[in-house]
Protein backbone atom coordinates (compact mmCIF):
# COMPACT_ATOMS: atom_id res chain seq x y z
CA UNK A 1 0.00 0.00 0.00
CA UNK A 2 2.87 2.40 1.18
CA UNK A 3 5.28 1.63 -1.99
CA UNK A 4 3.16 3.53 -4.88
CA UNK A 5 0.35 5.31 -2.48
CA UNK A 6 -3.43 6.25 -3.28
CA UNK A 7 -6.56 7.22 -1.80
CA UNK A 8 -10.14 6.41 -2.81
CA UNK A 9 -13.37 6.72 -1.57
CA UNK A 10 -16.67 6.23 -2.64
CA UNK A 11 -19.73 7.46 -1.39
CA UNK A 12 -23.52 6.97 -1.52
CA UNK A 13 -25.93 9.80 -2.46
CA UNK A 14 -29.84 9.94 -3.30
CA UNK A 15 -30.59 7.68 -6.19
CA UNK A 16 -26.57 8.57 -7.24
CA UNK A 17 -23.27 7.31 -6.11
CA UNK A 18 -19.63 8.42 -6.40
CA UNK A 19 -15.97 7.50 -6.72
CA UNK A 20 -13.20 9.28 -6.55
CA UNK A 21 -9.03 8.70 -6.83
CA UNK A 22 -6.04 10.56 -6.56
CA UNK A 23 -4.25 11.02 -9.20
CA UNK A 24 -0.50 10.47 -8.04
CA UNK A 25 1.66 7.54 -9.32
CA UNK A 26 5.05 7.17 -7.10
CA UNK A 27 7.49 5.00 -5.86
CA UNK A 28 7.94 5.42 -1.90
CA UNK A 29 8.56 8.83 -1.90
CA UNK A 30 9.72 9.82 -5.48
CA UNK A 31 6.63 11.13 -7.63
CA UNK A 32 6.76 9.29 -11.07
CA UNK A 33 3.45 10.68 -12.72
CA UNK A 34 0.40 12.66 -11.87
CA UNK A 35 -1.99 11.35 -14.09
CA UNK A 36 -2.19 7.45 -13.16
CA UNK A 37 -5.34 5.98 -13.20
CA UNK A 38 -6.55 4.69 -10.08
CA UNK A 39 -10.61 3.93 -10.90
CA UNK A 40 -11.70 1.67 -13.89
CA UNK A 41 -15.14 1.72 -15.58
CA UNK A 42 -16.32 -2.47 -15.39
CA UNK A 43 -19.82 -1.63 -17.01
CA UNK A 44 -22.50 0.31 -17.15
CA UNK A 45 -22.86 2.12 -13.64
CA UNK A 46 -20.27 0.44 -12.44
CA UNK A 47 -17.00 1.45 -11.56
CA UNK A 48 -13.88 -0.23 -9.66
CA UNK A 49 -10.86 1.39 -7.74
CA UNK A 50 -8.06 -0.05 -6.85
CA UNK A 51 -5.45 1.28 -4.53
CA UNK A 52 -2.29 -0.54 -3.60
CA UNK A 53 0.35 -1.70 -5.76
CA UNK A 54 0.57 -0.22 -8.78
CA UNK A 55 1.58 -3.36 -10.87
CA UNK A 56 -0.87 -5.06 -9.54
CA UNK A 57 -3.19 -2.60 -10.26
CA UNK A 58 -2.82 -2.93 -14.07
CA UNK A 59 -1.35 -6.71 -14.36
CA UNK A 60 -3.61 -9.28 -14.80
CA UNK A 61 -1.88 -12.10 -12.82
CA UNK A 62 -2.89 -12.61 -8.52
CA UNK A 63 -2.09 -12.25 -5.91
CA UNK A 64 -2.90 -8.87 -5.99
CA UNK A 65 -1.88 -6.29 -3.34
CA UNK A 66 -5.14 -4.00 -4.06
CA UNK A 67 -7.59 -3.16 -1.60
CA UNK A 68 -10.66 -2.98 -4.40
CA UNK A 69 -13.59 -0.16 -3.60
CA UNK A 70 -16.54 -0.67 -5.56
CA UNK A 71 -19.47 2.00 -6.41
CA UNK A 72 -22.33 1.48 -8.74
CA UNK A 73 -25.94 1.34 -9.37
CA UNK A 74 -28.24 -1.58 -9.24
CA UNK A 75 -28.67 -2.59 -13.36
CA UNK A 76 -32.39 -2.66 -12.45
CA UNK A 77 -33.18 -1.19 -9.64
CA UNK A 78 -31.26 1.88 -9.83
CA UNK A 79 -29.79 1.59 -6.32
CA UNK A 80 -26.85 3.15 -5.34
CA UNK A 81 -23.87 0.38 -4.18
CA UNK A 82 -20.47 0.77 -2.78
CA UNK A 83 -18.56 -1.74 -1.11
CA UNK A 84 -15.06 -2.16 -0.16
CA UNK A 85 -12.60 -5.27 0.49
CA UNK A 86 -8.95 -6.34 1.70
CA UNK A 87 -6.25 -7.34 -0.26
CA UNK A 88 -7.75 -11.34 0.40
CA UNK A 89 -11.50 -10.29 -1.06
CA UNK A 90 -13.50 -10.68 2.81
CA UNK A 91 -16.10 -7.71 1.40
CA UNK A 92 -17.43 -4.88 3.76
CA UNK A 93 -20.76 -3.07 2.16
CA UNK A 94 -21.65 -0.30 3.86
CA UNK A 95 -25.11 2.01 3.64
CA UNK A 96 -23.02 5.36 3.98
CA UNK A 97 -19.16 5.54 2.59
CA UNK A 98 -16.30 3.47 1.84
CA UNK A 99 -12.37 4.06 1.70
CA UNK A 100 -9.35 2.82 0.81
CA UNK A 101 -5.87 3.70 0.43
CA UNK A 102 -2.63 5.03 2.31
CA UNK A 103 -4.14 8.13 3.66
CA UNK A 104 -8.01 6.03 5.16
CA UNK A 105 -7.76 7.63 8.77
CA UNK A 106 -7.62 11.05 7.70
CA UNK A 107 -10.44 9.72 4.76
CA UNK A 108 -12.33 8.77 7.49
CA UNK A 109 -12.30 12.09 9.53
CA UNK A 110 -13.46 13.58 6.93
CA UNK A 111 -16.30 11.31 5.86
CA UNK A 112 -17.68 10.73 8.92
CA UNK A 113 -17.71 15.12 9.43
CA UNK A 114 -18.62 16.02 5.90
CA UNK A 115 -21.27 12.90 4.69
CA UNK A 116 -25.02 12.74 5.72
CA UNK A 117 -27.99 10.74 3.95
CA UNK A 118 -29.66 11.57 0.71
CA UNK A 119 -27.05 14.01 -0.92
CA UNK A 120 -28.08 15.45 -4.08
CA UNK A 121 -25.51 15.19 -6.65
CA UNK A 122 -23.98 17.90 -7.05
CA UNK A 123 -23.87 17.88 -3.20
CA UNK A 124 -22.34 14.40 -3.40
CA UNK A 125 -19.71 15.23 -6.01
CA UNK A 126 -18.65 18.34 -3.02
CA UNK A 127 -18.78 16.14 -0.32
CA UNK A 128 -16.49 13.68 -1.62
CA UNK A 129 -14.21 15.76 -3.60
CA UNK A 130 -13.42 17.62 -0.11
CA UNK A 131 -13.27 14.58 1.78
CA UNK A 132 -10.47 13.44 -0.79
CA UNK A 133 -8.04 16.65 -0.98
CA UNK A 134 -8.18 17.33 2.36
CA UNK A 135 -7.54 14.19 3.58
CA UNK A 136 -4.62 13.65 0.69
CA UNK A 137 -2.91 16.61 1.47
CA UNK A 138 -2.21 15.62 5.20
CA UNK A 139 -0.46 12.16 2.99
CA UNK A 140 3.12 12.42 1.77
CA UNK A 141 2.55 9.66 -1.07
CA UNK A 142 -0.86 10.39 -2.47
CA UNK A 143 -2.46 13.35 -4.03
CA UNK A 144 -1.49 15.56 -7.08
CA UNK A 145 -4.87 16.16 -8.50
CA UNK A 146 -8.14 13.71 -8.28
CA UNK A 147 -10.59 11.97 -10.45
CA UNK A 148 -14.51 12.09 -9.55
CA UNK A 149 -17.41 9.83 -11.54
CA UNK A 150 -20.45 10.64 -10.08
CA UNK A 151 -22.98 8.00 -11.63
CA UNK A 152 -26.81 9.07 -11.83
CA UNK A 153 -29.52 6.70 -13.00
CA UNK A 154 -30.76 8.00 -16.71
CA UNK A 155 -34.19 8.42 -15.13
CA UNK A 156 -32.93 10.93 -12.19
CA UNK A 157 -30.40 12.47 -14.97
CA UNK A 158 -32.75 13.21 -17.84
CA UNK A 159 -35.05 14.66 -15.60
CA UNK A 160 -32.80 17.19 -13.98
CA UNK A 161 -30.58 18.27 -16.93
CA UNK A 162 -27.20 18.69 -15.11
CA UNK A 163 -24.11 18.33 -16.33
CA UNK A 164 -22.58 14.81 -16.10
CA UNK A 165 -21.73 12.76 -18.39
CA UNK A 166 -23.43 9.34 -18.98
CA UNK A 167 -21.11 6.30 -17.87
CA UNK B 1 -7.00 19.68 20.01
CA UNK B 2 -6.43 23.47 19.59
CA UNK B 3 -8.07 26.25 17.94
CA UNK B 4 -7.09 29.96 17.95
CA UNK B 5 -9.10 32.77 17.86
CA UNK B 6 -9.23 36.87 17.18
CA UNK B 7 -8.72 37.09 21.11
CA UNK B 8 -9.77 33.88 22.40
CA UNK B 9 -8.39 30.11 22.47
CA UNK B 10 -10.21 26.92 22.33
CA UNK B 11 -8.21 23.78 23.12
CA UNK B 12 -10.48 20.52 24.18
CA UNK B 13 -9.72 16.86 24.59
CA UNK B 14 -11.73 13.75 25.42
CA UNK B 15 -11.61 12.00 28.55
CA UNK B 16 -10.61 8.50 28.12
CA UNK B 17 -7.67 6.94 29.52
CA UNK B 18 -7.16 3.32 27.91
CA UNK B 19 -4.45 0.91 27.15
CA UNK B 20 -4.62 -1.52 24.79
CA UNK B 21 -8.12 -2.57 24.54
CA UNK B 22 -8.89 -1.83 28.54
CA UNK B 23 -10.58 1.67 29.43
CA UNK B 24 -8.80 2.66 32.58
CA UNK B 25 -10.73 5.67 33.36
CA UNK B 26 -13.65 7.43 31.62
CA UNK B 27 -13.11 10.86 33.19
CA UNK B 28 -9.71 11.85 32.92
CA UNK B 29 -9.10 14.95 30.86
CA UNK B 30 -6.16 15.32 29.00
CA UNK B 31 -6.19 18.79 29.29
CA UNK B 32 -4.27 21.01 32.40
CA UNK B 33 -5.07 24.37 33.01
CA UNK B 34 -1.55 26.18 34.10
CA UNK B 35 -2.79 29.80 34.57
CA UNK B 36 -5.83 31.86 33.88
CA UNK B 37 -4.39 32.31 30.25
CA UNK B 38 -2.68 28.98 29.28
CA UNK B 39 -4.43 25.51 29.17
CA UNK B 40 -1.81 22.53 28.33
CA UNK B 41 -3.03 19.42 26.33
CA UNK B 42 -0.75 16.63 26.33
CA UNK B 43 -1.20 13.17 25.53
CA UNK B 44 1.27 9.56 25.06
CA UNK B 45 2.59 7.75 27.71
CA UNK B 46 0.08 8.87 30.81
CA UNK B 47 3.02 8.14 33.57
CA UNK B 48 5.26 10.76 31.03
CA UNK B 49 2.17 13.06 30.90
CA UNK B 50 2.07 13.21 34.98
CA UNK B 51 5.20 13.93 35.30
CA UNK B 52 5.88 16.16 32.46
CA UNK B 53 2.85 18.10 34.09
CA UNK B 54 4.23 18.07 37.87
CA UNK B 55 7.63 19.21 36.56
CA UNK B 56 5.78 21.96 35.07
CA UNK B 57 3.29 22.96 37.71
CA UNK B 58 6.88 23.36 39.82
CA UNK B 59 8.49 25.50 37.20
CA UNK B 60 5.98 27.97 37.37
CA UNK B 61 5.54 28.33 41.12
CA UNK B 62 9.58 29.10 41.02
CA UNK B 63 8.65 31.74 38.04
CA UNK B 64 5.86 33.20 39.96
CA UNK B 65 8.41 33.78 43.40
CA UNK B 66 11.22 35.00 41.06
CA UNK B 67 9.41 36.95 39.29
CA UNK B 68 6.27 38.20 41.23
CA UNK B 69 4.06 37.89 37.62
CA UNK B 70 2.44 35.07 35.90
CA UNK B 71 4.25 33.14 32.83
CA UNK B 72 2.61 34.27 29.75
CA UNK B 73 1.97 31.74 27.09
CA UNK B 74 4.70 32.08 24.48
CA UNK B 75 6.71 32.00 27.63
CA UNK B 76 5.83 28.93 29.01
CA UNK B 77 5.42 27.32 25.37
CA UNK B 78 9.22 28.11 25.49
CA UNK B 79 10.61 26.87 28.59
CA UNK B 80 8.44 23.46 27.66
CA UNK B 81 10.53 23.23 24.52
CA UNK B 82 13.51 23.15 26.44
CA UNK B 83 12.11 20.74 29.15
CA UNK B 84 11.64 18.71 26.46
CA UNK B 85 14.88 18.89 24.49
CA UNK B 86 16.52 18.47 27.61
CA UNK B 87 15.58 14.70 27.99
CA UNK B 88 16.09 14.28 24.12
CA UNK B 89 18.05 10.92 24.35
CA UNK B 90 14.87 9.28 26.61
CA UNK B 91 12.25 11.50 25.66
CA UNK B 92 8.96 12.21 27.80
CA UNK B 93 6.82 10.02 25.26
CA UNK B 94 4.14 13.22 25.17
CA UNK B 95 2.68 14.76 22.56
CA UNK B 96 1.96 18.85 24.05
CA UNK B 97 -0.25 21.67 22.80
CA UNK B 98 -0.70 24.84 24.28
CA UNK B 99 -3.44 27.34 24.07
CA UNK B 100 -4.01 30.43 25.45
CA UNK B 101 -3.80 34.19 24.97
CA UNK B 102 0.01 35.81 23.67
CA UNK B 103 1.16 39.17 25.23
CA UNK B 104 -0.92 41.20 23.12
CA UNK B 105 -4.21 39.63 24.10
CA UNK B 106 -4.48 37.51 21.07
CA UNK B 107 -5.53 33.60 20.70
CA UNK B 108 -2.32 31.40 20.55
CA UNK B 109 -1.51 27.72 19.93
CA UNK B 110 1.79 26.14 19.79
CA UNK B 111 2.13 22.23 18.78
CA UNK B 112 4.84 20.22 19.86
CA UNK B 113 7.09 17.13 19.10
CA UNK B 114 7.74 14.82 22.01
CA UNK B 115 11.90 16.00 21.66
CA UNK B 116 11.23 19.93 21.79
CA UNK B 117 10.49 20.94 18.49
CA UNK B 118 7.48 23.44 18.43
CA UNK B 119 5.88 25.76 16.15
CA UNK B 120 2.87 28.35 16.67
CA UNK B 121 0.21 27.86 14.83
CA UNK B 122 -4.10 29.11 14.39
CA UNK B 123 -5.16 25.44 14.80
CA UNK B 124 -3.89 21.95 15.65
CA UNK B 125 -4.65 18.21 16.61
CA UNK B 126 -2.83 15.55 18.09
CA UNK B 127 -3.28 12.24 19.61
CA UNK B 128 -4.49 8.66 18.32
CA UNK B 129 -7.02 10.67 16.21
CA UNK B 130 -5.46 13.48 14.98
CA UNK B 131 -4.73 11.80 11.74
CA UNK B 132 -8.82 12.21 11.62
CA UNK B 133 -9.31 15.79 12.78
CA UNK B 134 -6.47 17.36 11.08
CA UNK B 135 -8.05 17.30 7.86
CA UNK B 136 -11.12 18.60 9.02
CA UNK B 137 -9.65 21.73 10.53
CA UNK B 138 -7.72 22.09 7.25
CA UNK B 139 -10.84 22.19 5.20
CA UNK B 140 -12.99 24.56 8.05
CA UNK B 141 -10.47 26.99 10.03
CA UNK B 142 -7.97 26.93 7.48
CA UNK B 143 -10.60 26.93 4.27
CA UNK B 144 -8.07 24.70 2.73
CA UNK B 145 -9.42 23.40 -0.81
CA UNK B 146 -12.03 26.03 -0.75
CA UNK B 147 -12.51 28.89 -3.41
CA UNK B 148 -14.26 31.79 -3.61
CA UNK B 149 -15.15 32.06 0.50
CA UNK B 150 -15.22 35.13 2.97
CA UNK B 151 -12.12 34.52 5.37
CA UNK B 152 -14.69 35.76 8.36
CA UNK B 153 -13.20 35.68 11.97
CA UNK B 154 -14.00 32.11 14.04
CA UNK B 155 -16.75 32.72 16.51
CA UNK B 156 -16.68 31.56 19.95
CA UNK B 157 -19.61 29.48 19.14
CA UNK B 158 -18.92 28.35 15.96
CA UNK B 159 -15.17 26.77 17.16
CA UNK B 160 -16.98 25.38 19.89
CA UNK B 161 -19.42 23.52 17.66
CA UNK B 162 -16.81 22.55 15.41
CA UNK B 163 -14.66 20.73 18.24
CA UNK B 164 -17.87 18.68 19.16
CA UNK B 165 -18.35 17.50 15.67
CA UNK B 166 -15.00 16.34 14.92
CA UNK B 167 -14.67 14.79 18.58
CA UNK B 168 -17.92 13.16 17.65
CA UNK B 169 -16.81 11.86 14.21
CA UNK B 170 -13.29 10.59 16.07
CA UNK B 171 -15.79 8.94 18.32
CA UNK B 172 -17.00 6.83 15.40
CA UNK B 173 -13.58 5.62 14.14
CA UNK B 174 -10.33 5.80 17.08
CA UNK B 175 -11.23 3.47 19.58
CA UNK B 176 -9.14 5.49 22.02
CA UNK B 177 -11.07 8.29 21.94
CA UNK B 178 -14.88 8.49 24.05
CA UNK B 179 -16.51 8.78 27.13
CA UNK B 180 -16.46 12.70 26.70
CA UNK B 181 -14.92 15.88 25.89
CA UNK B 182 -13.80 18.87 28.15
CA UNK B 183 -13.72 22.43 26.27
CA UNK B 184 -11.44 25.05 27.46
CA UNK B 185 -12.40 27.95 26.16
CA UNK B 186 -9.76 30.92 27.17
CA UNK B 187 -10.52 34.66 26.96
CA UNK B 188 -9.23 37.44 29.10
CA UNK B 189 -11.76 36.86 31.61
CA UNK B 190 -9.98 33.30 32.69
CA UNK B 191 -10.95 29.93 31.29
CA UNK B 192 -14.51 28.41 31.15
CA UNK B 193 -14.93 24.88 30.71
CA UNK B 194 -17.50 23.13 28.83
CA UNK B 195 -18.35 18.99 28.83
CA UNK B 196 -20.07 17.23 25.99
CA UNK B 197 -20.86 13.38 26.73
CA UNK B 198 -19.66 11.08 23.52
CA UNK B 199 -19.98 7.56 22.75
CA UNK B 200 -18.77 5.46 25.64
CA UNK B 201 -18.17 1.77 23.67
CA UNK C 1 30.00 -2.62 34.81
CA UNK C 2 27.17 -2.66 33.45
CA UNK C 3 24.34 -3.68 35.99
CA UNK C 4 21.24 -5.70 34.54
CA UNK C 5 18.04 -5.85 36.17
CA UNK C 6 15.48 -8.78 36.03
CA UNK C 7 12.38 -7.52 33.86
CA UNK C 8 10.28 -11.27 34.41
CA UNK C 9 8.52 -11.17 37.40
CA UNK C 10 7.84 -14.44 39.36
CA UNK C 11 4.53 -15.63 38.94
CA UNK C 12 2.37 -15.36 42.03
CA UNK C 13 -0.83 -16.59 40.71
CA UNK C 14 -3.84 -14.55 40.00
CA UNK C 15 -3.06 -11.24 40.53
CA UNK C 16 -6.73 -9.72 40.07
CA UNK C 17 -6.85 -6.94 42.41
CA UNK C 18 -9.85 -4.86 42.54
CA UNK C 19 -11.60 -2.95 44.84
CA UNK C 20 -14.32 -0.36 45.86
CA UNK C 21 -15.02 3.30 46.88
CA UNK C 22 -18.52 4.69 47.79
CA UNK C 23 -19.20 7.90 49.55
CA UNK C 24 -21.82 7.29 52.54
CA UNK C 25 -23.85 9.48 54.01
CA UNK C 26 -22.85 12.53 56.05
CA UNK C 27 -19.46 11.78 57.49
CA UNK C 28 -20.44 8.35 57.81
CA UNK C 29 -17.43 7.46 54.73
CA UNK C 30 -15.64 4.76 54.14
CA UNK C 31 -14.11 2.67 51.29
CA UNK C 32 -13.67 -0.94 51.15
CA UNK C 33 -10.86 -2.91 48.58
CA UNK C 34 -10.40 -6.37 47.65
CA UNK C 35 -7.08 -8.53 47.11
CA UNK C 36 -7.04 -12.29 46.84
CA UNK C 37 -4.72 -14.74 49.12
CA UNK C 38 -2.03 -15.57 47.21
CA UNK C 39 -2.26 -19.63 45.46
CA UNK C 40 -2.55 -21.71 47.82
CA UNK C 41 -0.71 -20.35 50.61
CA UNK C 42 -2.35 -17.54 52.93
CA UNK C 43 -0.40 -14.61 51.44
CA UNK C 44 -1.80 -11.11 51.80
CA UNK C 45 -1.98 -8.93 49.41
CA UNK C 46 -3.21 -5.81 51.28
CA UNK C 47 -1.94 -3.81 53.61
CA UNK C 48 -3.12 -1.51 56.20
CA UNK C 49 -0.69 1.62 56.31
CA UNK C 50 -2.56 3.35 58.78
CA UNK C 51 -6.22 4.41 60.31
CA UNK C 52 -7.44 6.27 57.02
CA UNK C 53 -5.08 4.17 54.66
CA UNK C 54 -4.89 0.78 52.99
CA UNK C 55 -3.29 -0.14 49.93
CA UNK C 56 -4.07 -3.53 48.16
CA UNK C 57 -1.15 -4.77 45.71
CA UNK C 58 -0.97 -7.00 42.10
CA UNK C 59 2.21 -8.50 40.57
CA UNK C 60 5.38 -9.48 41.74
CA UNK C 61 5.24 -10.60 45.58
CA UNK C 62 9.13 -9.63 45.93
CA UNK C 63 8.40 -6.60 44.84
CA UNK C 64 5.38 -5.82 46.98
CA UNK C 65 7.07 -7.52 50.36
CA UNK C 66 9.84 -4.77 49.63
CA UNK C 67 7.88 -2.11 49.18
CA UNK C 68 5.65 -3.12 51.94
CA UNK C 69 8.67 -2.87 54.32
CA UNK C 70 9.89 0.41 52.85
CA UNK C 71 6.11 1.90 53.53
CA UNK C 72 6.56 0.32 57.28
CA UNK C 73 9.63 2.31 57.72
CA UNK C 74 8.50 5.36 56.47
CA UNK C 75 5.32 5.07 58.40
CA UNK C 76 7.86 4.37 61.95
CA UNK C 77 9.30 7.45 60.79
CA UNK C 78 6.58 9.21 60.63
CA UNK C 79 5.05 8.37 64.31
CA UNK C 80 8.52 9.02 65.64
CA UNK C 81 8.60 12.91 64.58
CA UNK C 82 4.84 12.65 66.33
CA UNK C 83 4.18 15.94 64.70
CA UNK C 84 0.45 14.66 64.18
CA UNK C 85 0.92 13.98 60.51
CA UNK C 86 0.57 10.73 59.13
CA UNK C 87 0.08 9.19 55.22
CA UNK C 88 -2.94 10.16 53.68
CA UNK C 89 -3.79 8.10 50.56
CA UNK C 90 -3.34 11.26 48.31
CA UNK C 91 0.27 11.59 49.86
CA UNK C 92 0.70 8.07 49.60
CA UNK C 93 -0.40 7.71 46.13
CA UNK C 94 1.28 10.44 45.14
CA UNK C 95 4.66 9.14 46.37
CA UNK C 96 4.18 5.31 44.89
CA UNK C 97 3.45 7.27 41.05
CA UNK C 98 7.03 8.80 41.94
CA UNK C 99 8.69 5.72 43.32
CA UNK C 100 7.41 3.58 40.65
CA UNK C 101 7.85 6.01 37.39
CA UNK C 102 11.02 6.00 38.82
CA UNK C 103 12.01 2.83 39.34
CA UNK C 104 10.53 2.75 35.40
CA UNK C 105 12.64 5.55 34.04
CA UNK C 106 15.98 3.39 35.35
CA UNK C 107 14.81 0.53 33.79
CA UNK C 108 14.41 -1.07 36.87
CA UNK C 109 10.59 -1.35 37.23
CA UNK C 110 8.64 -2.59 40.65
CA UNK C 111 6.38 -5.41 38.57
CA UNK C 112 3.09 -4.36 40.72
CA UNK C 113 0.00 -2.74 39.99
CA UNK C 114 -1.12 -1.15 43.42
CA UNK C 115 -4.35 0.43 44.09
CA UNK C 116 -4.36 2.94 46.90
CA UNK C 117 -7.62 3.11 49.14
CA UNK C 118 -8.87 5.55 52.24
CA UNK C 119 -9.95 8.89 53.59
CA UNK C 120 -9.05 12.03 52.43
CA UNK C 121 -10.36 14.62 54.65
CA UNK C 122 -13.18 12.53 55.50
CA UNK C 123 -13.54 11.54 51.45
CA UNK C 124 -13.04 8.59 49.24
CA UNK C 125 -9.93 8.28 48.01
CA UNK C 126 -9.32 5.77 45.06
CA UNK C 127 -6.15 5.85 43.29
CA UNK C 128 -4.33 3.54 40.98
CA UNK C 129 -1.08 2.79 39.84
CA UNK C 130 1.13 0.71 37.63
CA UNK C 131 4.47 -0.85 37.19
CA UNK C 132 5.46 1.70 34.24
CA UNK C 133 4.17 4.84 36.44
CA UNK C 134 0.78 4.77 35.01
CA UNK C 135 -1.71 6.51 37.73
CA UNK C 136 -5.42 8.24 38.15
CA UNK C 137 -8.16 8.02 40.50
CA UNK C 138 -11.13 6.66 39.69
CA UNK C 139 -14.83 5.35 41.80
CA UNK C 140 -13.89 1.84 41.12
CA UNK C 141 -10.55 0.52 40.32
CA UNK C 142 -9.77 -3.25 39.46
CA UNK C 143 -6.86 -4.80 38.33
CA UNK C 144 -5.76 -7.72 36.09
CA UNK C 145 -8.14 -10.13 35.15
CA UNK C 146 -10.60 -8.21 37.49
CA UNK C 147 -10.19 -5.01 34.75
CA UNK C 148 -11.94 -7.46 32.11
CA UNK C 149 -15.01 -9.18 34.50
CA UNK C 150 -15.06 -7.05 37.87
CA UNK C 151 -14.64 -3.33 36.67
CA UNK C 152 -17.74 -3.52 34.09
CA UNK C 153 -19.84 -5.00 36.74
CA UNK C 154 -18.76 -2.59 39.41
CA UNK C 155 -18.71 0.19 37.24
CA UNK C 156 -22.63 -0.39 36.48
CA UNK C 157 -22.88 -0.86 40.48
CA UNK C 158 -21.60 2.73 40.84
CA UNK C 159 -23.80 4.09 38.21
CA UNK C 160 -26.68 3.29 39.41
CA UNK C 161 -26.40 4.08 43.16
CA UNK C 162 -23.39 6.13 44.06
CA UNK C 163 -24.17 6.22 47.49
CA UNK C 164 -24.35 2.85 48.43
CA UNK C 165 -23.36 1.74 52.21
CA UNK C 166 -20.45 -0.56 53.33
CA UNK C 167 -22.50 -3.73 53.45
CA UNK C 168 -24.06 -2.85 49.05
CA UNK C 169 -20.61 -2.44 48.47
CA UNK C 170 -19.28 -5.37 50.28
CA UNK C 171 -22.23 -7.46 48.84
CA UNK C 172 -20.92 -6.39 45.20
CA UNK C 173 -17.01 -6.83 46.07
CA UNK C 174 -18.02 -10.79 47.06
CA UNK C 175 -19.88 -11.25 43.90
CA UNK C 176 -17.27 -9.76 41.64
CA UNK C 177 -15.09 -12.47 43.59
CA UNK C 178 -17.35 -15.38 43.21
CA UNK C 179 -17.58 -14.56 39.48
CA UNK C 180 -14.13 -14.22 38.82
CA UNK C 181 -13.54 -17.60 41.04
CA UNK C 182 -15.83 -19.04 38.44
CA UNK C 183 -13.74 -17.47 35.33
CA UNK C 184 -10.41 -17.26 36.58
CA UNK C 185 -8.74 -20.95 35.74
CA UNK C 186 -5.89 -19.74 38.16
CA UNK C 187 -8.11 -18.52 40.92
CA UNK C 188 -9.08 -19.39 44.42
CA UNK C 189 -12.04 -19.35 46.44
CA UNK C 190 -10.27 -17.08 48.83
CA UNK C 191 -10.27 -13.62 49.84
CA UNK C 192 -9.51 -10.49 52.04
CA UNK C 193 -11.25 -7.26 52.18
CA UNK C 194 -9.83 -3.93 53.15
CA UNK C 195 -12.17 -1.45 54.97
CA UNK C 196 -11.24 2.41 55.56
CA UNK C 197 -14.40 3.88 57.42
CA UNK C 198 -13.68 7.23 60.34
CA UNK C 199 -13.46 4.57 62.32
CA UNK C 200 -9.26 3.25 61.19
CA UNK C 201 -9.25 0.38 58.78
CA UNK C 202 -9.02 -2.79 58.77
CA UNK C 203 -8.35 -5.95 56.55
CA UNK C 204 -10.75 -8.43 57.15
CA UNK C 205 -10.54 -12.20 55.67
CA UNK C 206 -9.82 -14.84 54.66
CA UNK C 207 -13.31 -15.08 53.23
CA UNK C 208 -14.70 -17.71 51.16
CA UNK C 209 -17.91 -16.89 49.53
CA UNK C 210 -20.57 -19.38 48.18
CA UNK C 211 -20.01 -20.84 44.84
CA UNK C 212 -22.68 -22.36 42.69
CA UNK C 213 -21.13 -24.93 40.30
CA UNK C 214 -24.78 -25.85 39.19
CA UNK C 215 -24.76 -24.36 36.00
CA UNK C 216 -21.55 -26.16 35.00
CA UNK C 217 -22.70 -29.44 33.91
CA UNK C 218 -24.85 -27.69 31.49
CA UNK C 219 -21.51 -26.09 29.54
CA UNK C 220 -21.04 -28.33 26.80
CA UNK C 221 -18.81 -28.75 23.90
CA UNK C 222 -15.50 -28.23 25.64
CA UNK C 223 -14.68 -32.08 26.70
Amino acid sequence: MEYNGAAIIAMKGKNCVAIAADRRFGVQAQTVGTNFQKIFEMGPRLFIGLPGLATDVQTVFGPYFVEPVIAGLDPKTFEPFVASMDLIGCPMVPDDFVVSGTCSEQMYGMCESLWEPDLEPDDLFETISQALLNAVDRDAVSGWGAVVYVMISLKFLTKKKTRYKRH
Amino acid sequence: MAIAGEDFSVIASDTRLSQGFSIHSRDLPKTYKLSNSTVLGACGFHGDVLTLTKVINARLKIYENEHHKKMSTTAIAAMLSTMLYYRRFFPYYVYNIVAGLDDEGKGCVFSFDPVGSYERESYRAGGSASSMLQPLLDNQIGFKNQQGVERLPLSKDKVVNLVKDVFISASERDIYTGDGIIINIITKDGVQEERFPLRRD
Amino acid sequence: METQFTTEFWRNGPTPGGLYQFPGQGNNQKVSQYGPAKHTLNLSRLMKVNDSTIIGAGGDYADYQFLKSLIEQRVIEEECLNDGFNYTPNSLYSWLTRVMYNRRSNFNPLWNVFVVGGLQNGEPFLGYIDKIGIAYQAPTIATGYGAYIAQPLLREAYEKNPNMSLTDAERHIDRCLKILYYRDARSLNKYEVAIVTKDGSIVKGPISSNPNWEVAKMIKGYE
